[in-house]
């Protein structure tokens, strides 16, 4: 058991630089180019670099994430719905959620720069998913990074076999990418399920339950599948089992996971669960691994 | 390698010319029988035979607290530069406190190299000296007693004189500038440092099982020792802030004047309450029980799996500064089931 455990950490020999900076506390000004209100409490800011350079060479993984950063106010982690097939710029999906992202939502306009380091952590393992059908399922805000890994595998739709995405939020508002998400489930590049658990009286076109049950809908080839979820922790609970008992191998499901990454790269030591750092061999982890971490999926 | 004799009342002159490579810092005696590190003038104060400073040498490398970055008006912004301590010397490090570094190099100097720790380090220079350990020690268990590298030059006392071991370019450059100090070590110096090797290897009294720890731990994830700790310990965070190797910091942005803006980072632990909040106000450790447990088996279980060693190297700083007396060594007996 103790070397299936020991893969996921490798070795940590191999001295290497964030694009953004030699100093890897140092953040690289990117000016926010658009903000977009998706919910009443989660906005999309469109970025691009001011150094032209980093602007045009920045790349990054699916599942990957940034901190950014206004100094003075604050640092915080956030995720990539925007996909790295589309150079030029990226996006962060933000909620409001405190100190810095009050800031965000209240003071900074369209024009404004702020700080960003990255990219950090593992992202999504792409290089497994090839010649593969990819499962994504999404709880509430986990459709931001599922968001950027969609993109990804729509631009390189030829690699991968069929792109399902199955999408719950509580109630037809907190929505993320609605009318985008119909829009492609029209194209046809991949099939896309949405539920909400309750319409609240708003109108919806889509299912009403957990998220779990749109599974049950869908005719899957489990052993040519490999499943992404991203989601709160009470998401993972019920989603994770439901995939075991449909039969997918506990390494062939990889879950993207939330904690109070600082630093970023594997020093501050607030995101160690167990033997990992979360920001270094994160926040991807398959569901194999997750289960040998007791306190990584559930407290 | 190199081996030298250098006679005991040379000491204070090794010393003084020690300060021509750096601020040279040594244990002094604050309070009887307590020590610390500090910046040295005069010489007189030194305290070689200082079994174990309060706070151990992290301190040289990275402060309490220091601005990471910071912005004046307008201006871009800069790396701070409080951190930095230009050369240092750090003379009286034992055997444990230079496995201890070496931990440290592991941590910071490796993938994302962290600038702050580096420019320190690059820039130190270790003399180490031998001691004998005392009833909290048990470095002799996690194979730290001793050590072939890590510094420039060693100071091991014998009767009337140091066995002097000379390990880098810089401690042999400290030895050519004062060829008057130093003079061929004899066999009978090798003779009484063996002797010495086995009457220290007796001296311990305490150790601690370290036999396949990572997977006992493993095992014993659920037992109830961990609740049972959890209400002894008060998660004052002494033990964290006493480790050599503990090297935990938060960092938070602050304004102290209009048109100044600063990131600053400062030492924190994982046995403080809000040590593993995250945004939205979930803390995934929020019991004392949890969050102690977790500090052991950061130590005990998850460094070794990361780097292949604990980081741990047995200098007794946490038995002795706890204030409710928790013993590491007697919580892992406890947790083999010896107690």
């Amino acid at each position: 058991m103790s070397v299936e455990m020991s893969k996921i950490v490798p070795p940590r020999t191999a001295v290497r630089s964030l694009p953004t900076g030699d100093n890897c506390y140092m953040p690289a000004q990117a000016r926010v180019m658009r903000i977009q209100e998706l919910t009443s409490d989660v906005r999309m800011f469109d970025l691009r670099f001011n150094d032209p350079r980093l602007a045009e060479g920045f790349t990054f993984r699916p599942g990957q994430f940034v901190e950014l950063s206004v100094l003075g106010v604050g640092e915080g982690p956030f995720s990539l719905p925007s996909s790295p097939t589309r150079r030029g710029f990226f996006q962060l999906g933000i909620r409001r959620a405190g100190v810095l992202t009050d800031f965000l939502f209240d003071r900074t306009v369209e024009g404004d720069s702020v700080g960003i380091r990255g990219p950090l952590g593992n992202g999504f393992p792409i290089e497994l998913l090839k010649g593969h059908d990819v499962l994504l399922v999404a709880g509430g805000l986990g459709m931001v990074p599922l968001r950027g890994m969609l993109h990804y595998l729509i631009d390189l739709r030829d690699h991968f076999g069929r792109v399902i995405l199955l999408y719950g939020t509580r109630s037809p508002e907190q929505v993320l990418f609605r009318e985008e998400l119909e829009s492609l489930a029209r194209r046809g590049d991949a099939e896309i399920m949405l539920s909400v658990d309750t319409t609240q009286g708003k109108p919806w076109g889509g299912k009403v339950g957990v998220v779990t049950q749109l599974i049950d809908d869908v005719k899957l080839d489990v052993a040519g599948t490999y499943a992404i979820a991203c989601g709160p922790p009470v998401f993972y609970k019920f989603m994770l089992d439901k995939l075991v008992r449909l039969g997918f191998a506990k390494d062939h499901m990889f879950l993207s996971l939330e904690r109070r990454m600082e630093c970023g790269v594997g020093k501050c030591g607030h995101c160690a669960v167990g033997y990992t750092f979360t920001c270094l061999h994160g926040p991807v982890f398959s569901y194999w691994d997750a289960i040998n971490l007791p306190e990584l999926i559930y407290t | 390698m190199q081996t030298f004799r250098m006679n005991t009342n040379l000491l204070p002159s090794l010393l003084e010319a020690l300060k021509h490579w750096g601020t040279l810092v040594a244990p002094v005696e604050r309070a009887p029988g307590v020590f610390s590190l500090q910046e040295i003038d005069d010489i007189t104060k030194v305290r070689p035979e200082a079994l174990r400073t309060v706070v151990p040498f992290k301190k040289l490398l990275l402060k309490p607290r220091f601005t990471m970055l910071e912005r004046v008006g307008g201006e871009q912004v800069r790396e701070g530069t409080d951190n930095d301590m230009g050369p240092v010397v750090y003379f009286g490090a034992h055997s444990c406190d230079i496995h201890a570094l070496k931990i440290l190099d592991l941590l910071y100097l490796s993938e994302f190299q962290d600038p702050y720790y580096k420019r320190n380090r690059d820039q130190l220079t270790v003399v180490g000296y031998g001691c004998f350990p005392d009833d909290k020690c048990f470095c002799s268990s996690l194979g730290t007693e001793t050590t072939e590298d890590g510094f420039d030059i060693f100071l091991t006392p014998l009767d009337g004189r140091f066995l002097v071991t000379v390990r880098t370019a810089r401690g042999d450059e400290i030895v050519c500038a004062h060829p008057e100090l130093f003079e061929p070590a004899t066999r009978q110096d090798g003779k009484e440092y063996l002797k010495r090797l086995g009457d220290r290897e007796k001296a311990f009294t305490l150790s601690l099982d370290v036999t396949d720890l990572p997977y006992v731990l493993e095992l014993k994830k659920d037992d109830p020792v961990w609740e049972e700790l959890g209400k002894k310990c008060l998660c004052c965070g002494s033990c964290s802030m006493v480790c050599p190797t503990c090297s935990c910091f938060n960092v938070i942005d602050e304004t102290p004047e209009e048109g100044r803006s600063q990131r600053v980072r400062y030492w924190d632990a994982c046995l403080y309450r809000n040590y593993a909040l995250v945004a939205g106000g979930h803390n995934f450790r929020d019991s004392r029980a949890d969050r102690v447990k977790n500090r052991y088996y950061h130590k005990q279980e998850a460094f070794v799996r990361e780097f292949g060693k604990p980081s741990c190297v047995g200098c007794g700083r946490c038995i002795e500064n706890c204030p409710t007396k928790i013993n590491v060594v007697e919580v892992f007996q406890y947790v083999r089931g010896e107690l």
